[in-house]
């Protein structure tokens, strides 16, 4: 989840007339989660669906809404204006087919706001851009370029002054010496050609979705903005777009039409969408009887327009950055944080329903309860495991086919387990200090691959103590199975890279094979630094008592 | 008052009676108990301030090898006058007969003028009636006395020849009883031990604390009237984001935060028509190219609510109350709040007149019952459902509100396109969190340690 750090300060005075604890107590009826707080500063937790909750300035809109400063739904004003126009070039539709822009003028920007601007397009890039792939955001000092602009491709030798740089690099040069160009430049793959917007004096003001130039960086001293958005898809360029356009109307801007023509592209409308809402659909999912008019007054809490319609139903017009909202369930959501959460009450129906556990965890159940009858501790362990547990320390030999998992941040936890046992012993290895007898025991998932994925159940146990032995071993597990689920199971001579020679059986239901019992090799106890004999078994209970009738 | 002793207590304290003062050597000779039944009858009356030990140091002698030799056959220089009673002898003779301690004899016998010589003859001229060692070496005989008892000049003299007498430093102890010992009556109820004295600690068998939070758990939504469904660990991709909505550029399916499994692909994950109208509800909402083998793609499942999902899927109900529970992954670092594998249970109520506020009323009575009294709700986002909400509980020893459960209504987008008309209400949340209240633990990484100091010693209820 994405973070927006917050001064309590700043948003009372966007906010208006509310108190720091009012604002404090209101965060999370918005969403956001506080992460850390300190003083005047808070950290806050924003869901991704709200990008708009990227800035201050977006959360005051919101707060204002709940609590009943301003509500109904922030009107962009875009005024009309043939002084900004963006031409674009057929070339871009193979590599980043869609801009689209808006200019922000008269504004203030003081270094506050610049923060939270930077924080607001780094959140955008990373959500709703998908790391810049989908889209991407310039924003540039209006005073420093010349109209029209063309966005058009050039070659990579092109070479211009990128933000955060003194000097003049080539497009190949920031793609591969720069951490940014690094980072972003895979987006652009293999193109001969690359997207650029360059001003009247075709002049490089931005390489997108990589850099802007550094000729048109923003300042404390900058008053008129220009915001230009890229992209693959043109509804998510201009949903981007109206994000960055609410907010810096709410910093104080004055927003200004950027017409664009060209290949596929067009002027973004910016423009508010209509939703019916039933109100009978609202008070089916809460649970409550809100008249159409107390509806309304939520929907408004929450920064939306509604107002009555003919056959009782009501009329929602939602603001451009509410992209959000896919449809009347949404709006019910609308209602309900216009309601106030905290004013649902939990109610308890009555059900007739009749509930039970599952038949495999209740014979897990009861098999985890002979075994502690049978003087043995429970444990857990994780599926995923290492190489050095699974098959070095016991000696075993890589299964053919391990199933791994990709990109693991620990090679702790790296491959799935497709035996217990190992992990039985780690877990000996790491009480050596603690008294004896040790015997623990644990039933889990296990994994095999075969034409598909096989997940079984086994149970595995381990005795280890001076007189620890297979005849003990054999004991519990023929005494539990046979108790616990008049299951017989006898033993054959086999040998297994984990046990002592000699000191082995399969252990056979109904003369199948599930699993095996004996002395664990001195080889293994020793690797382990355990210094008692150790004997254990393992067997597959999805073969045996769990197999379906 | 009358007290109940140890069969070993007993006897000490009625030898004590009768001998009120003795060495622990007495008292095995006086209630025929072993050295190793005396030293711990002792300790326990001690315990009891019932036995008083009082230890002193003394100094004892004994005879040594030639000490004991001469009471046998007397000293070498009596041996040597004796052999002179008949008349004079030859010194040679003299040597042959005495060995050894002829030297040492005949210059003392001389010294005394005990003896006269000439030329090679030696006769006997003043016979002493009792010479000087002869006493104290009868006086020592066999035994070991205290120093004290000889005569300092007599002992000087034997200390001053080779291996007649040893004298060793011994602690010794005199054992009596106390005063409150004499008011003690000694029950005799026979078969009755001390009751009250420690015992050795042995370890209790049990079941793991977070097996025993996950079944408690289980059986508060069984008594809820919820059945139990369960599912795979590994999930195509499909069942795991695509039917819950999750578009396949969302951030949450990328490597850094999902396992996937090296090179598996699933061969068959859903009916045409499933895929065909949730592939369908992807591109009209999220606008982007959906890609068959994108929802291939196996994972471990990084919720339960695949499980459901994929069960309403294939039962389309108008009615039902379920839930799966079982192992969860993340690809996470691990730290003290985070696992890459955990326990989550989730549960669906289907119905047609479901609400949130029901939600809320399930939830509400699941924390009652597992003991948590204070809860609030509020506002959250998941992608499957709509509205959506988390329970924050009161954690009264860290004096803070914890997030637990996740809860909301499927969104309409998930439901139609797997053919479910109903209302689904679902929740869900990790196990393990629940546990951390119940025992008191800061770090969720305790529960996978398997440390058997405190699987042993770990109690019910630890953390209230």
């Amino acid at each position: 989840m994405p973070v927006v750090e917050l001064s309590y300060s700043r948003l009372r005075r966007l906010v208006g007339g509310s108190s720091k604890k009012q604002i404090a107590d209101l965060l999370p009826f918005l969403g956001l989660d506080v992460e850390s707080e300190d003083g005047d500063l808070v950290r806050v937790e924003y869901s991704p669906n709200r990008p708009d909750y990227s800035t201050d300035f977006g959360i005051a809109l919101g707060m204002q809404g709940l609590l009943g400063i301003k509500t109904g739904a922030v009107r962009l004003r875009v005024r009309r204006s043939e002084r900004f126009h963006i031409s674009v070039k057929p070339g871009v539709s193979r590599i980043r087919p869609f801009v689209t822009g808006v200019a922000a003028k008269n504004g203030r920007i003081d270094d506050k706001t610049i923060r939270q601007l930077m924080a607001m397009q780094e959140d955008l890039h990373f959500g709703l851009g998908r790391r810049r792939e989908r889209s991407s955001i310039g924003i540039h000092d209006l005073d420093k370029m010349t109209f029209p602009l063309t966005y058009s491709t050039t070659g990579r030798d092109h070479r211009f002054v990128p933000l955060n740089s003194e000097k003049e690099l080539s497009i190949s040069q920031i793609l591969e010496s720069t951490g940014i160009g690094e980072k972003y430049g895979h987006i652009l793959a293999d193109s001969p050609k690359m997207p650029v917007i360059t001003d009247s004096k075709n002049e490089i003001i931005s390489f997108p979705p990589i850099i802007n130039a550094a000729v048109t960086a923003m300042t404390v001293k900058t008053k008129n903005l220009f915001v230009e958005v890229t992209g693959i898809d043109r509804g998510d360029a201009e949903n981007m777009l109206s994000v960055v356009a609410v907010i810096l109307q709410s910093a104080g801007f004055t927003l200004e039409q950027v017409k664009i023509s060209g290949s596929k592209n067009s002027t973004p409308k910016l423009g508010s969408r209509e939703m019916r809402l039933d109100p009978a659909l609202v008070n089916q999912v809460l649970g409550l009887n809100l008249s159409s008019s107390k509806i309304i007054s939520c929907l408004k809490k929450s920064r939306l327009d509604a107002s009555p319609k003919g056959g009782g139903s009501i009329l929602c017009v939602i603001p451009p950055h509410r992209f959000d909202l896919f449809g009347p369930m949404d709006l019910v959501e609308e209602a309900a944080l216009g309601y106030g959460i905290q004013n649902l009450k939990p109610v308890l129906s009555p059900s007739q329903a009749i509930g039970q556990a599952s038949p495999v965890s209740r014979n897990l159940r009861y098999l985890s309860q002979v075994m502690v009858g049978l003087g043995y501790l429970e444990v857990l362990n994780s599926s995923l495991t290492s190489k050095r547990v699974l098959y070095n320390m016991t000696n075993r030999g890589e299964a053919s086919k391990t199933i791994s998992v990709r990109e693991p941040k620990s090679q702790e936890h790296a491959i799935l387990r497709d035996s217990i046992l190992p992990g039985l012993l780690e877990n000996l290895s790491r009480n050596i200090h603690e008294p004896y007898p040790q015997k623990i025991f644990e039933t889990g998932s296990v994994f095999l691959e075969g034409s598909s994925i096989k997940e079984g159940i086994n149970l595995s146990g381990v005795s280890a103590h001076q007189d620890a032995n297979f005849t003990e071993t054999k004991s519990v597990l023929q005494s539990g199975l046979k108790i616990g689920f008049g299951l017989k199971v006898q033993t054959r001579a086999t040998t297994h890279p984990a046990f002592e020679g000699g000191r082995c059986a399969s252990v056979l239901a109904d003369g199948r094979s599930i699993g095996v019992v004996g002395e664990i090799s001195s080889r293994t106890v020793e690797g382990y630094k355990i210094r008692v004999p150790v004997a254990g078994f393992e067997i597959s209970l999805s073969d045996s008592i769990l197999k379906p009738a | 008052m009358s007290q109940v002793f140890h069969d070993i207590e007993k006897k000490i304290i009625s030898s004590l009676r009768e001998n009120p003062k003795q060495s622990p050597e007495s008292l095995e000779g006086s209630t025929g108990l072993s050295p190793d039944q005396i030293r711990r009858g002792i300790e326990w009356l001690k315990l009891k301030d019932l036995a008083i030990v009082n230890e002193s140091k003394a100094s004892l002698i004994r005879l040594g090898g030639n000490g004991l030799e001469s009471i046998e056959k007397g000293l070498p220089e009596r041996r040597l006058l004796d052999s002179l009673k008949d008349g004079p002898r030859r010194l040679s003779d003299l040597q042959r007969q005495l060995g050894s301690a002829f030297g040492p004899a005949m210059g003392l016998a001389r010294r005394n003028s005990w003896v006269r010589t000439e030329s090679d003859t030696v006769s006997l001229s003043n016979e002493p009636a009792e010479i000087p060692a002869e006493r104290i070496i009868r006086q020592i005989g066999r035994q070991k006395i205290p120093k004290e008892m000889v005569s300092p000049s007599e002992l000087a003299i034997l200390l001053r020849r080779p291996d007649f007498v040893i004298e060793e430093t011994v602690k010794t102890k005199v054992i009596s009883l106390s005063d409150s010992a004499g008011s003690l009556e000694i029950s005799d109820s026979s078969g009755a031990i001390d009751v009250e004295a420690g015992v050795p600690r042995v370890f209790v068998a049990r079941t793991h604390p977070l097996k025993d939070t996950i079944d408690e758990v289980r059986e508060i939504f069984v008594t809820l009237g919820f059945s139990e469904i369960i599912g795979g660990m590994t999930q195509p991709s499909f069942w795991n984001f695509d039917a819950l909505f999750t578009p396949q550029d969302h951030p949450a399916r990328e490597l850094q935060d999902t396992f996937y499994l090296d090179g598996i692909l699933a061969k068959k994950i859903a009916m045409p028509e499933q895929i065909r109208r949730v592939s369908d509800s992807h591109r009209r909402n999220w606008r982007y190219r959906w890609d068959i083998n994108e929802a291939r793609r196996m994972v471990l499942r990084t919720h339960t609510t695949c499980v459901t999902i994929r069960h309403l899927a294939e039962t389309r109900p108008d009615e039902a109350r379920v839930f799966s529970l079982g192992r969860v992954f993340r690809n996470e670092k691990v730290s003290y709040k985070h696992l890459v594998e955990f326990n989550q249970i989730e549960g669906v109520v289907v119905g047609k007149g479901v609400t949130l506020r029901d939600l809320m009323g399930i939830q509400r009575e699941f924390y009652k019952r597992i003991g948590i009294a204070r809860i609030k709700f509020w506002p959250t986002f998941f992608p499957y459902t709509e509205p959506s909400l988390q329970t924050m509980v009161y954690n009264e020893r860290l004096g803070s509100w914890v997030e637990l459960f996740g809860m909301g209504i499927f969104r309409p987008e998930v439901t139609r396109s797997l053919g479910i008309t109903k209302p689904v209400l679902a929740w869900g949340g990790g196990i393990e969190r629940i546990a951390m209240l119940k025992y008191g633990l800061d770090d969720v990484r305790e529960f996978y340690n398997n440390n058997l100091s405190w699987l042993r010693g770990v109690h019910q209820d630890a953390g209230s």
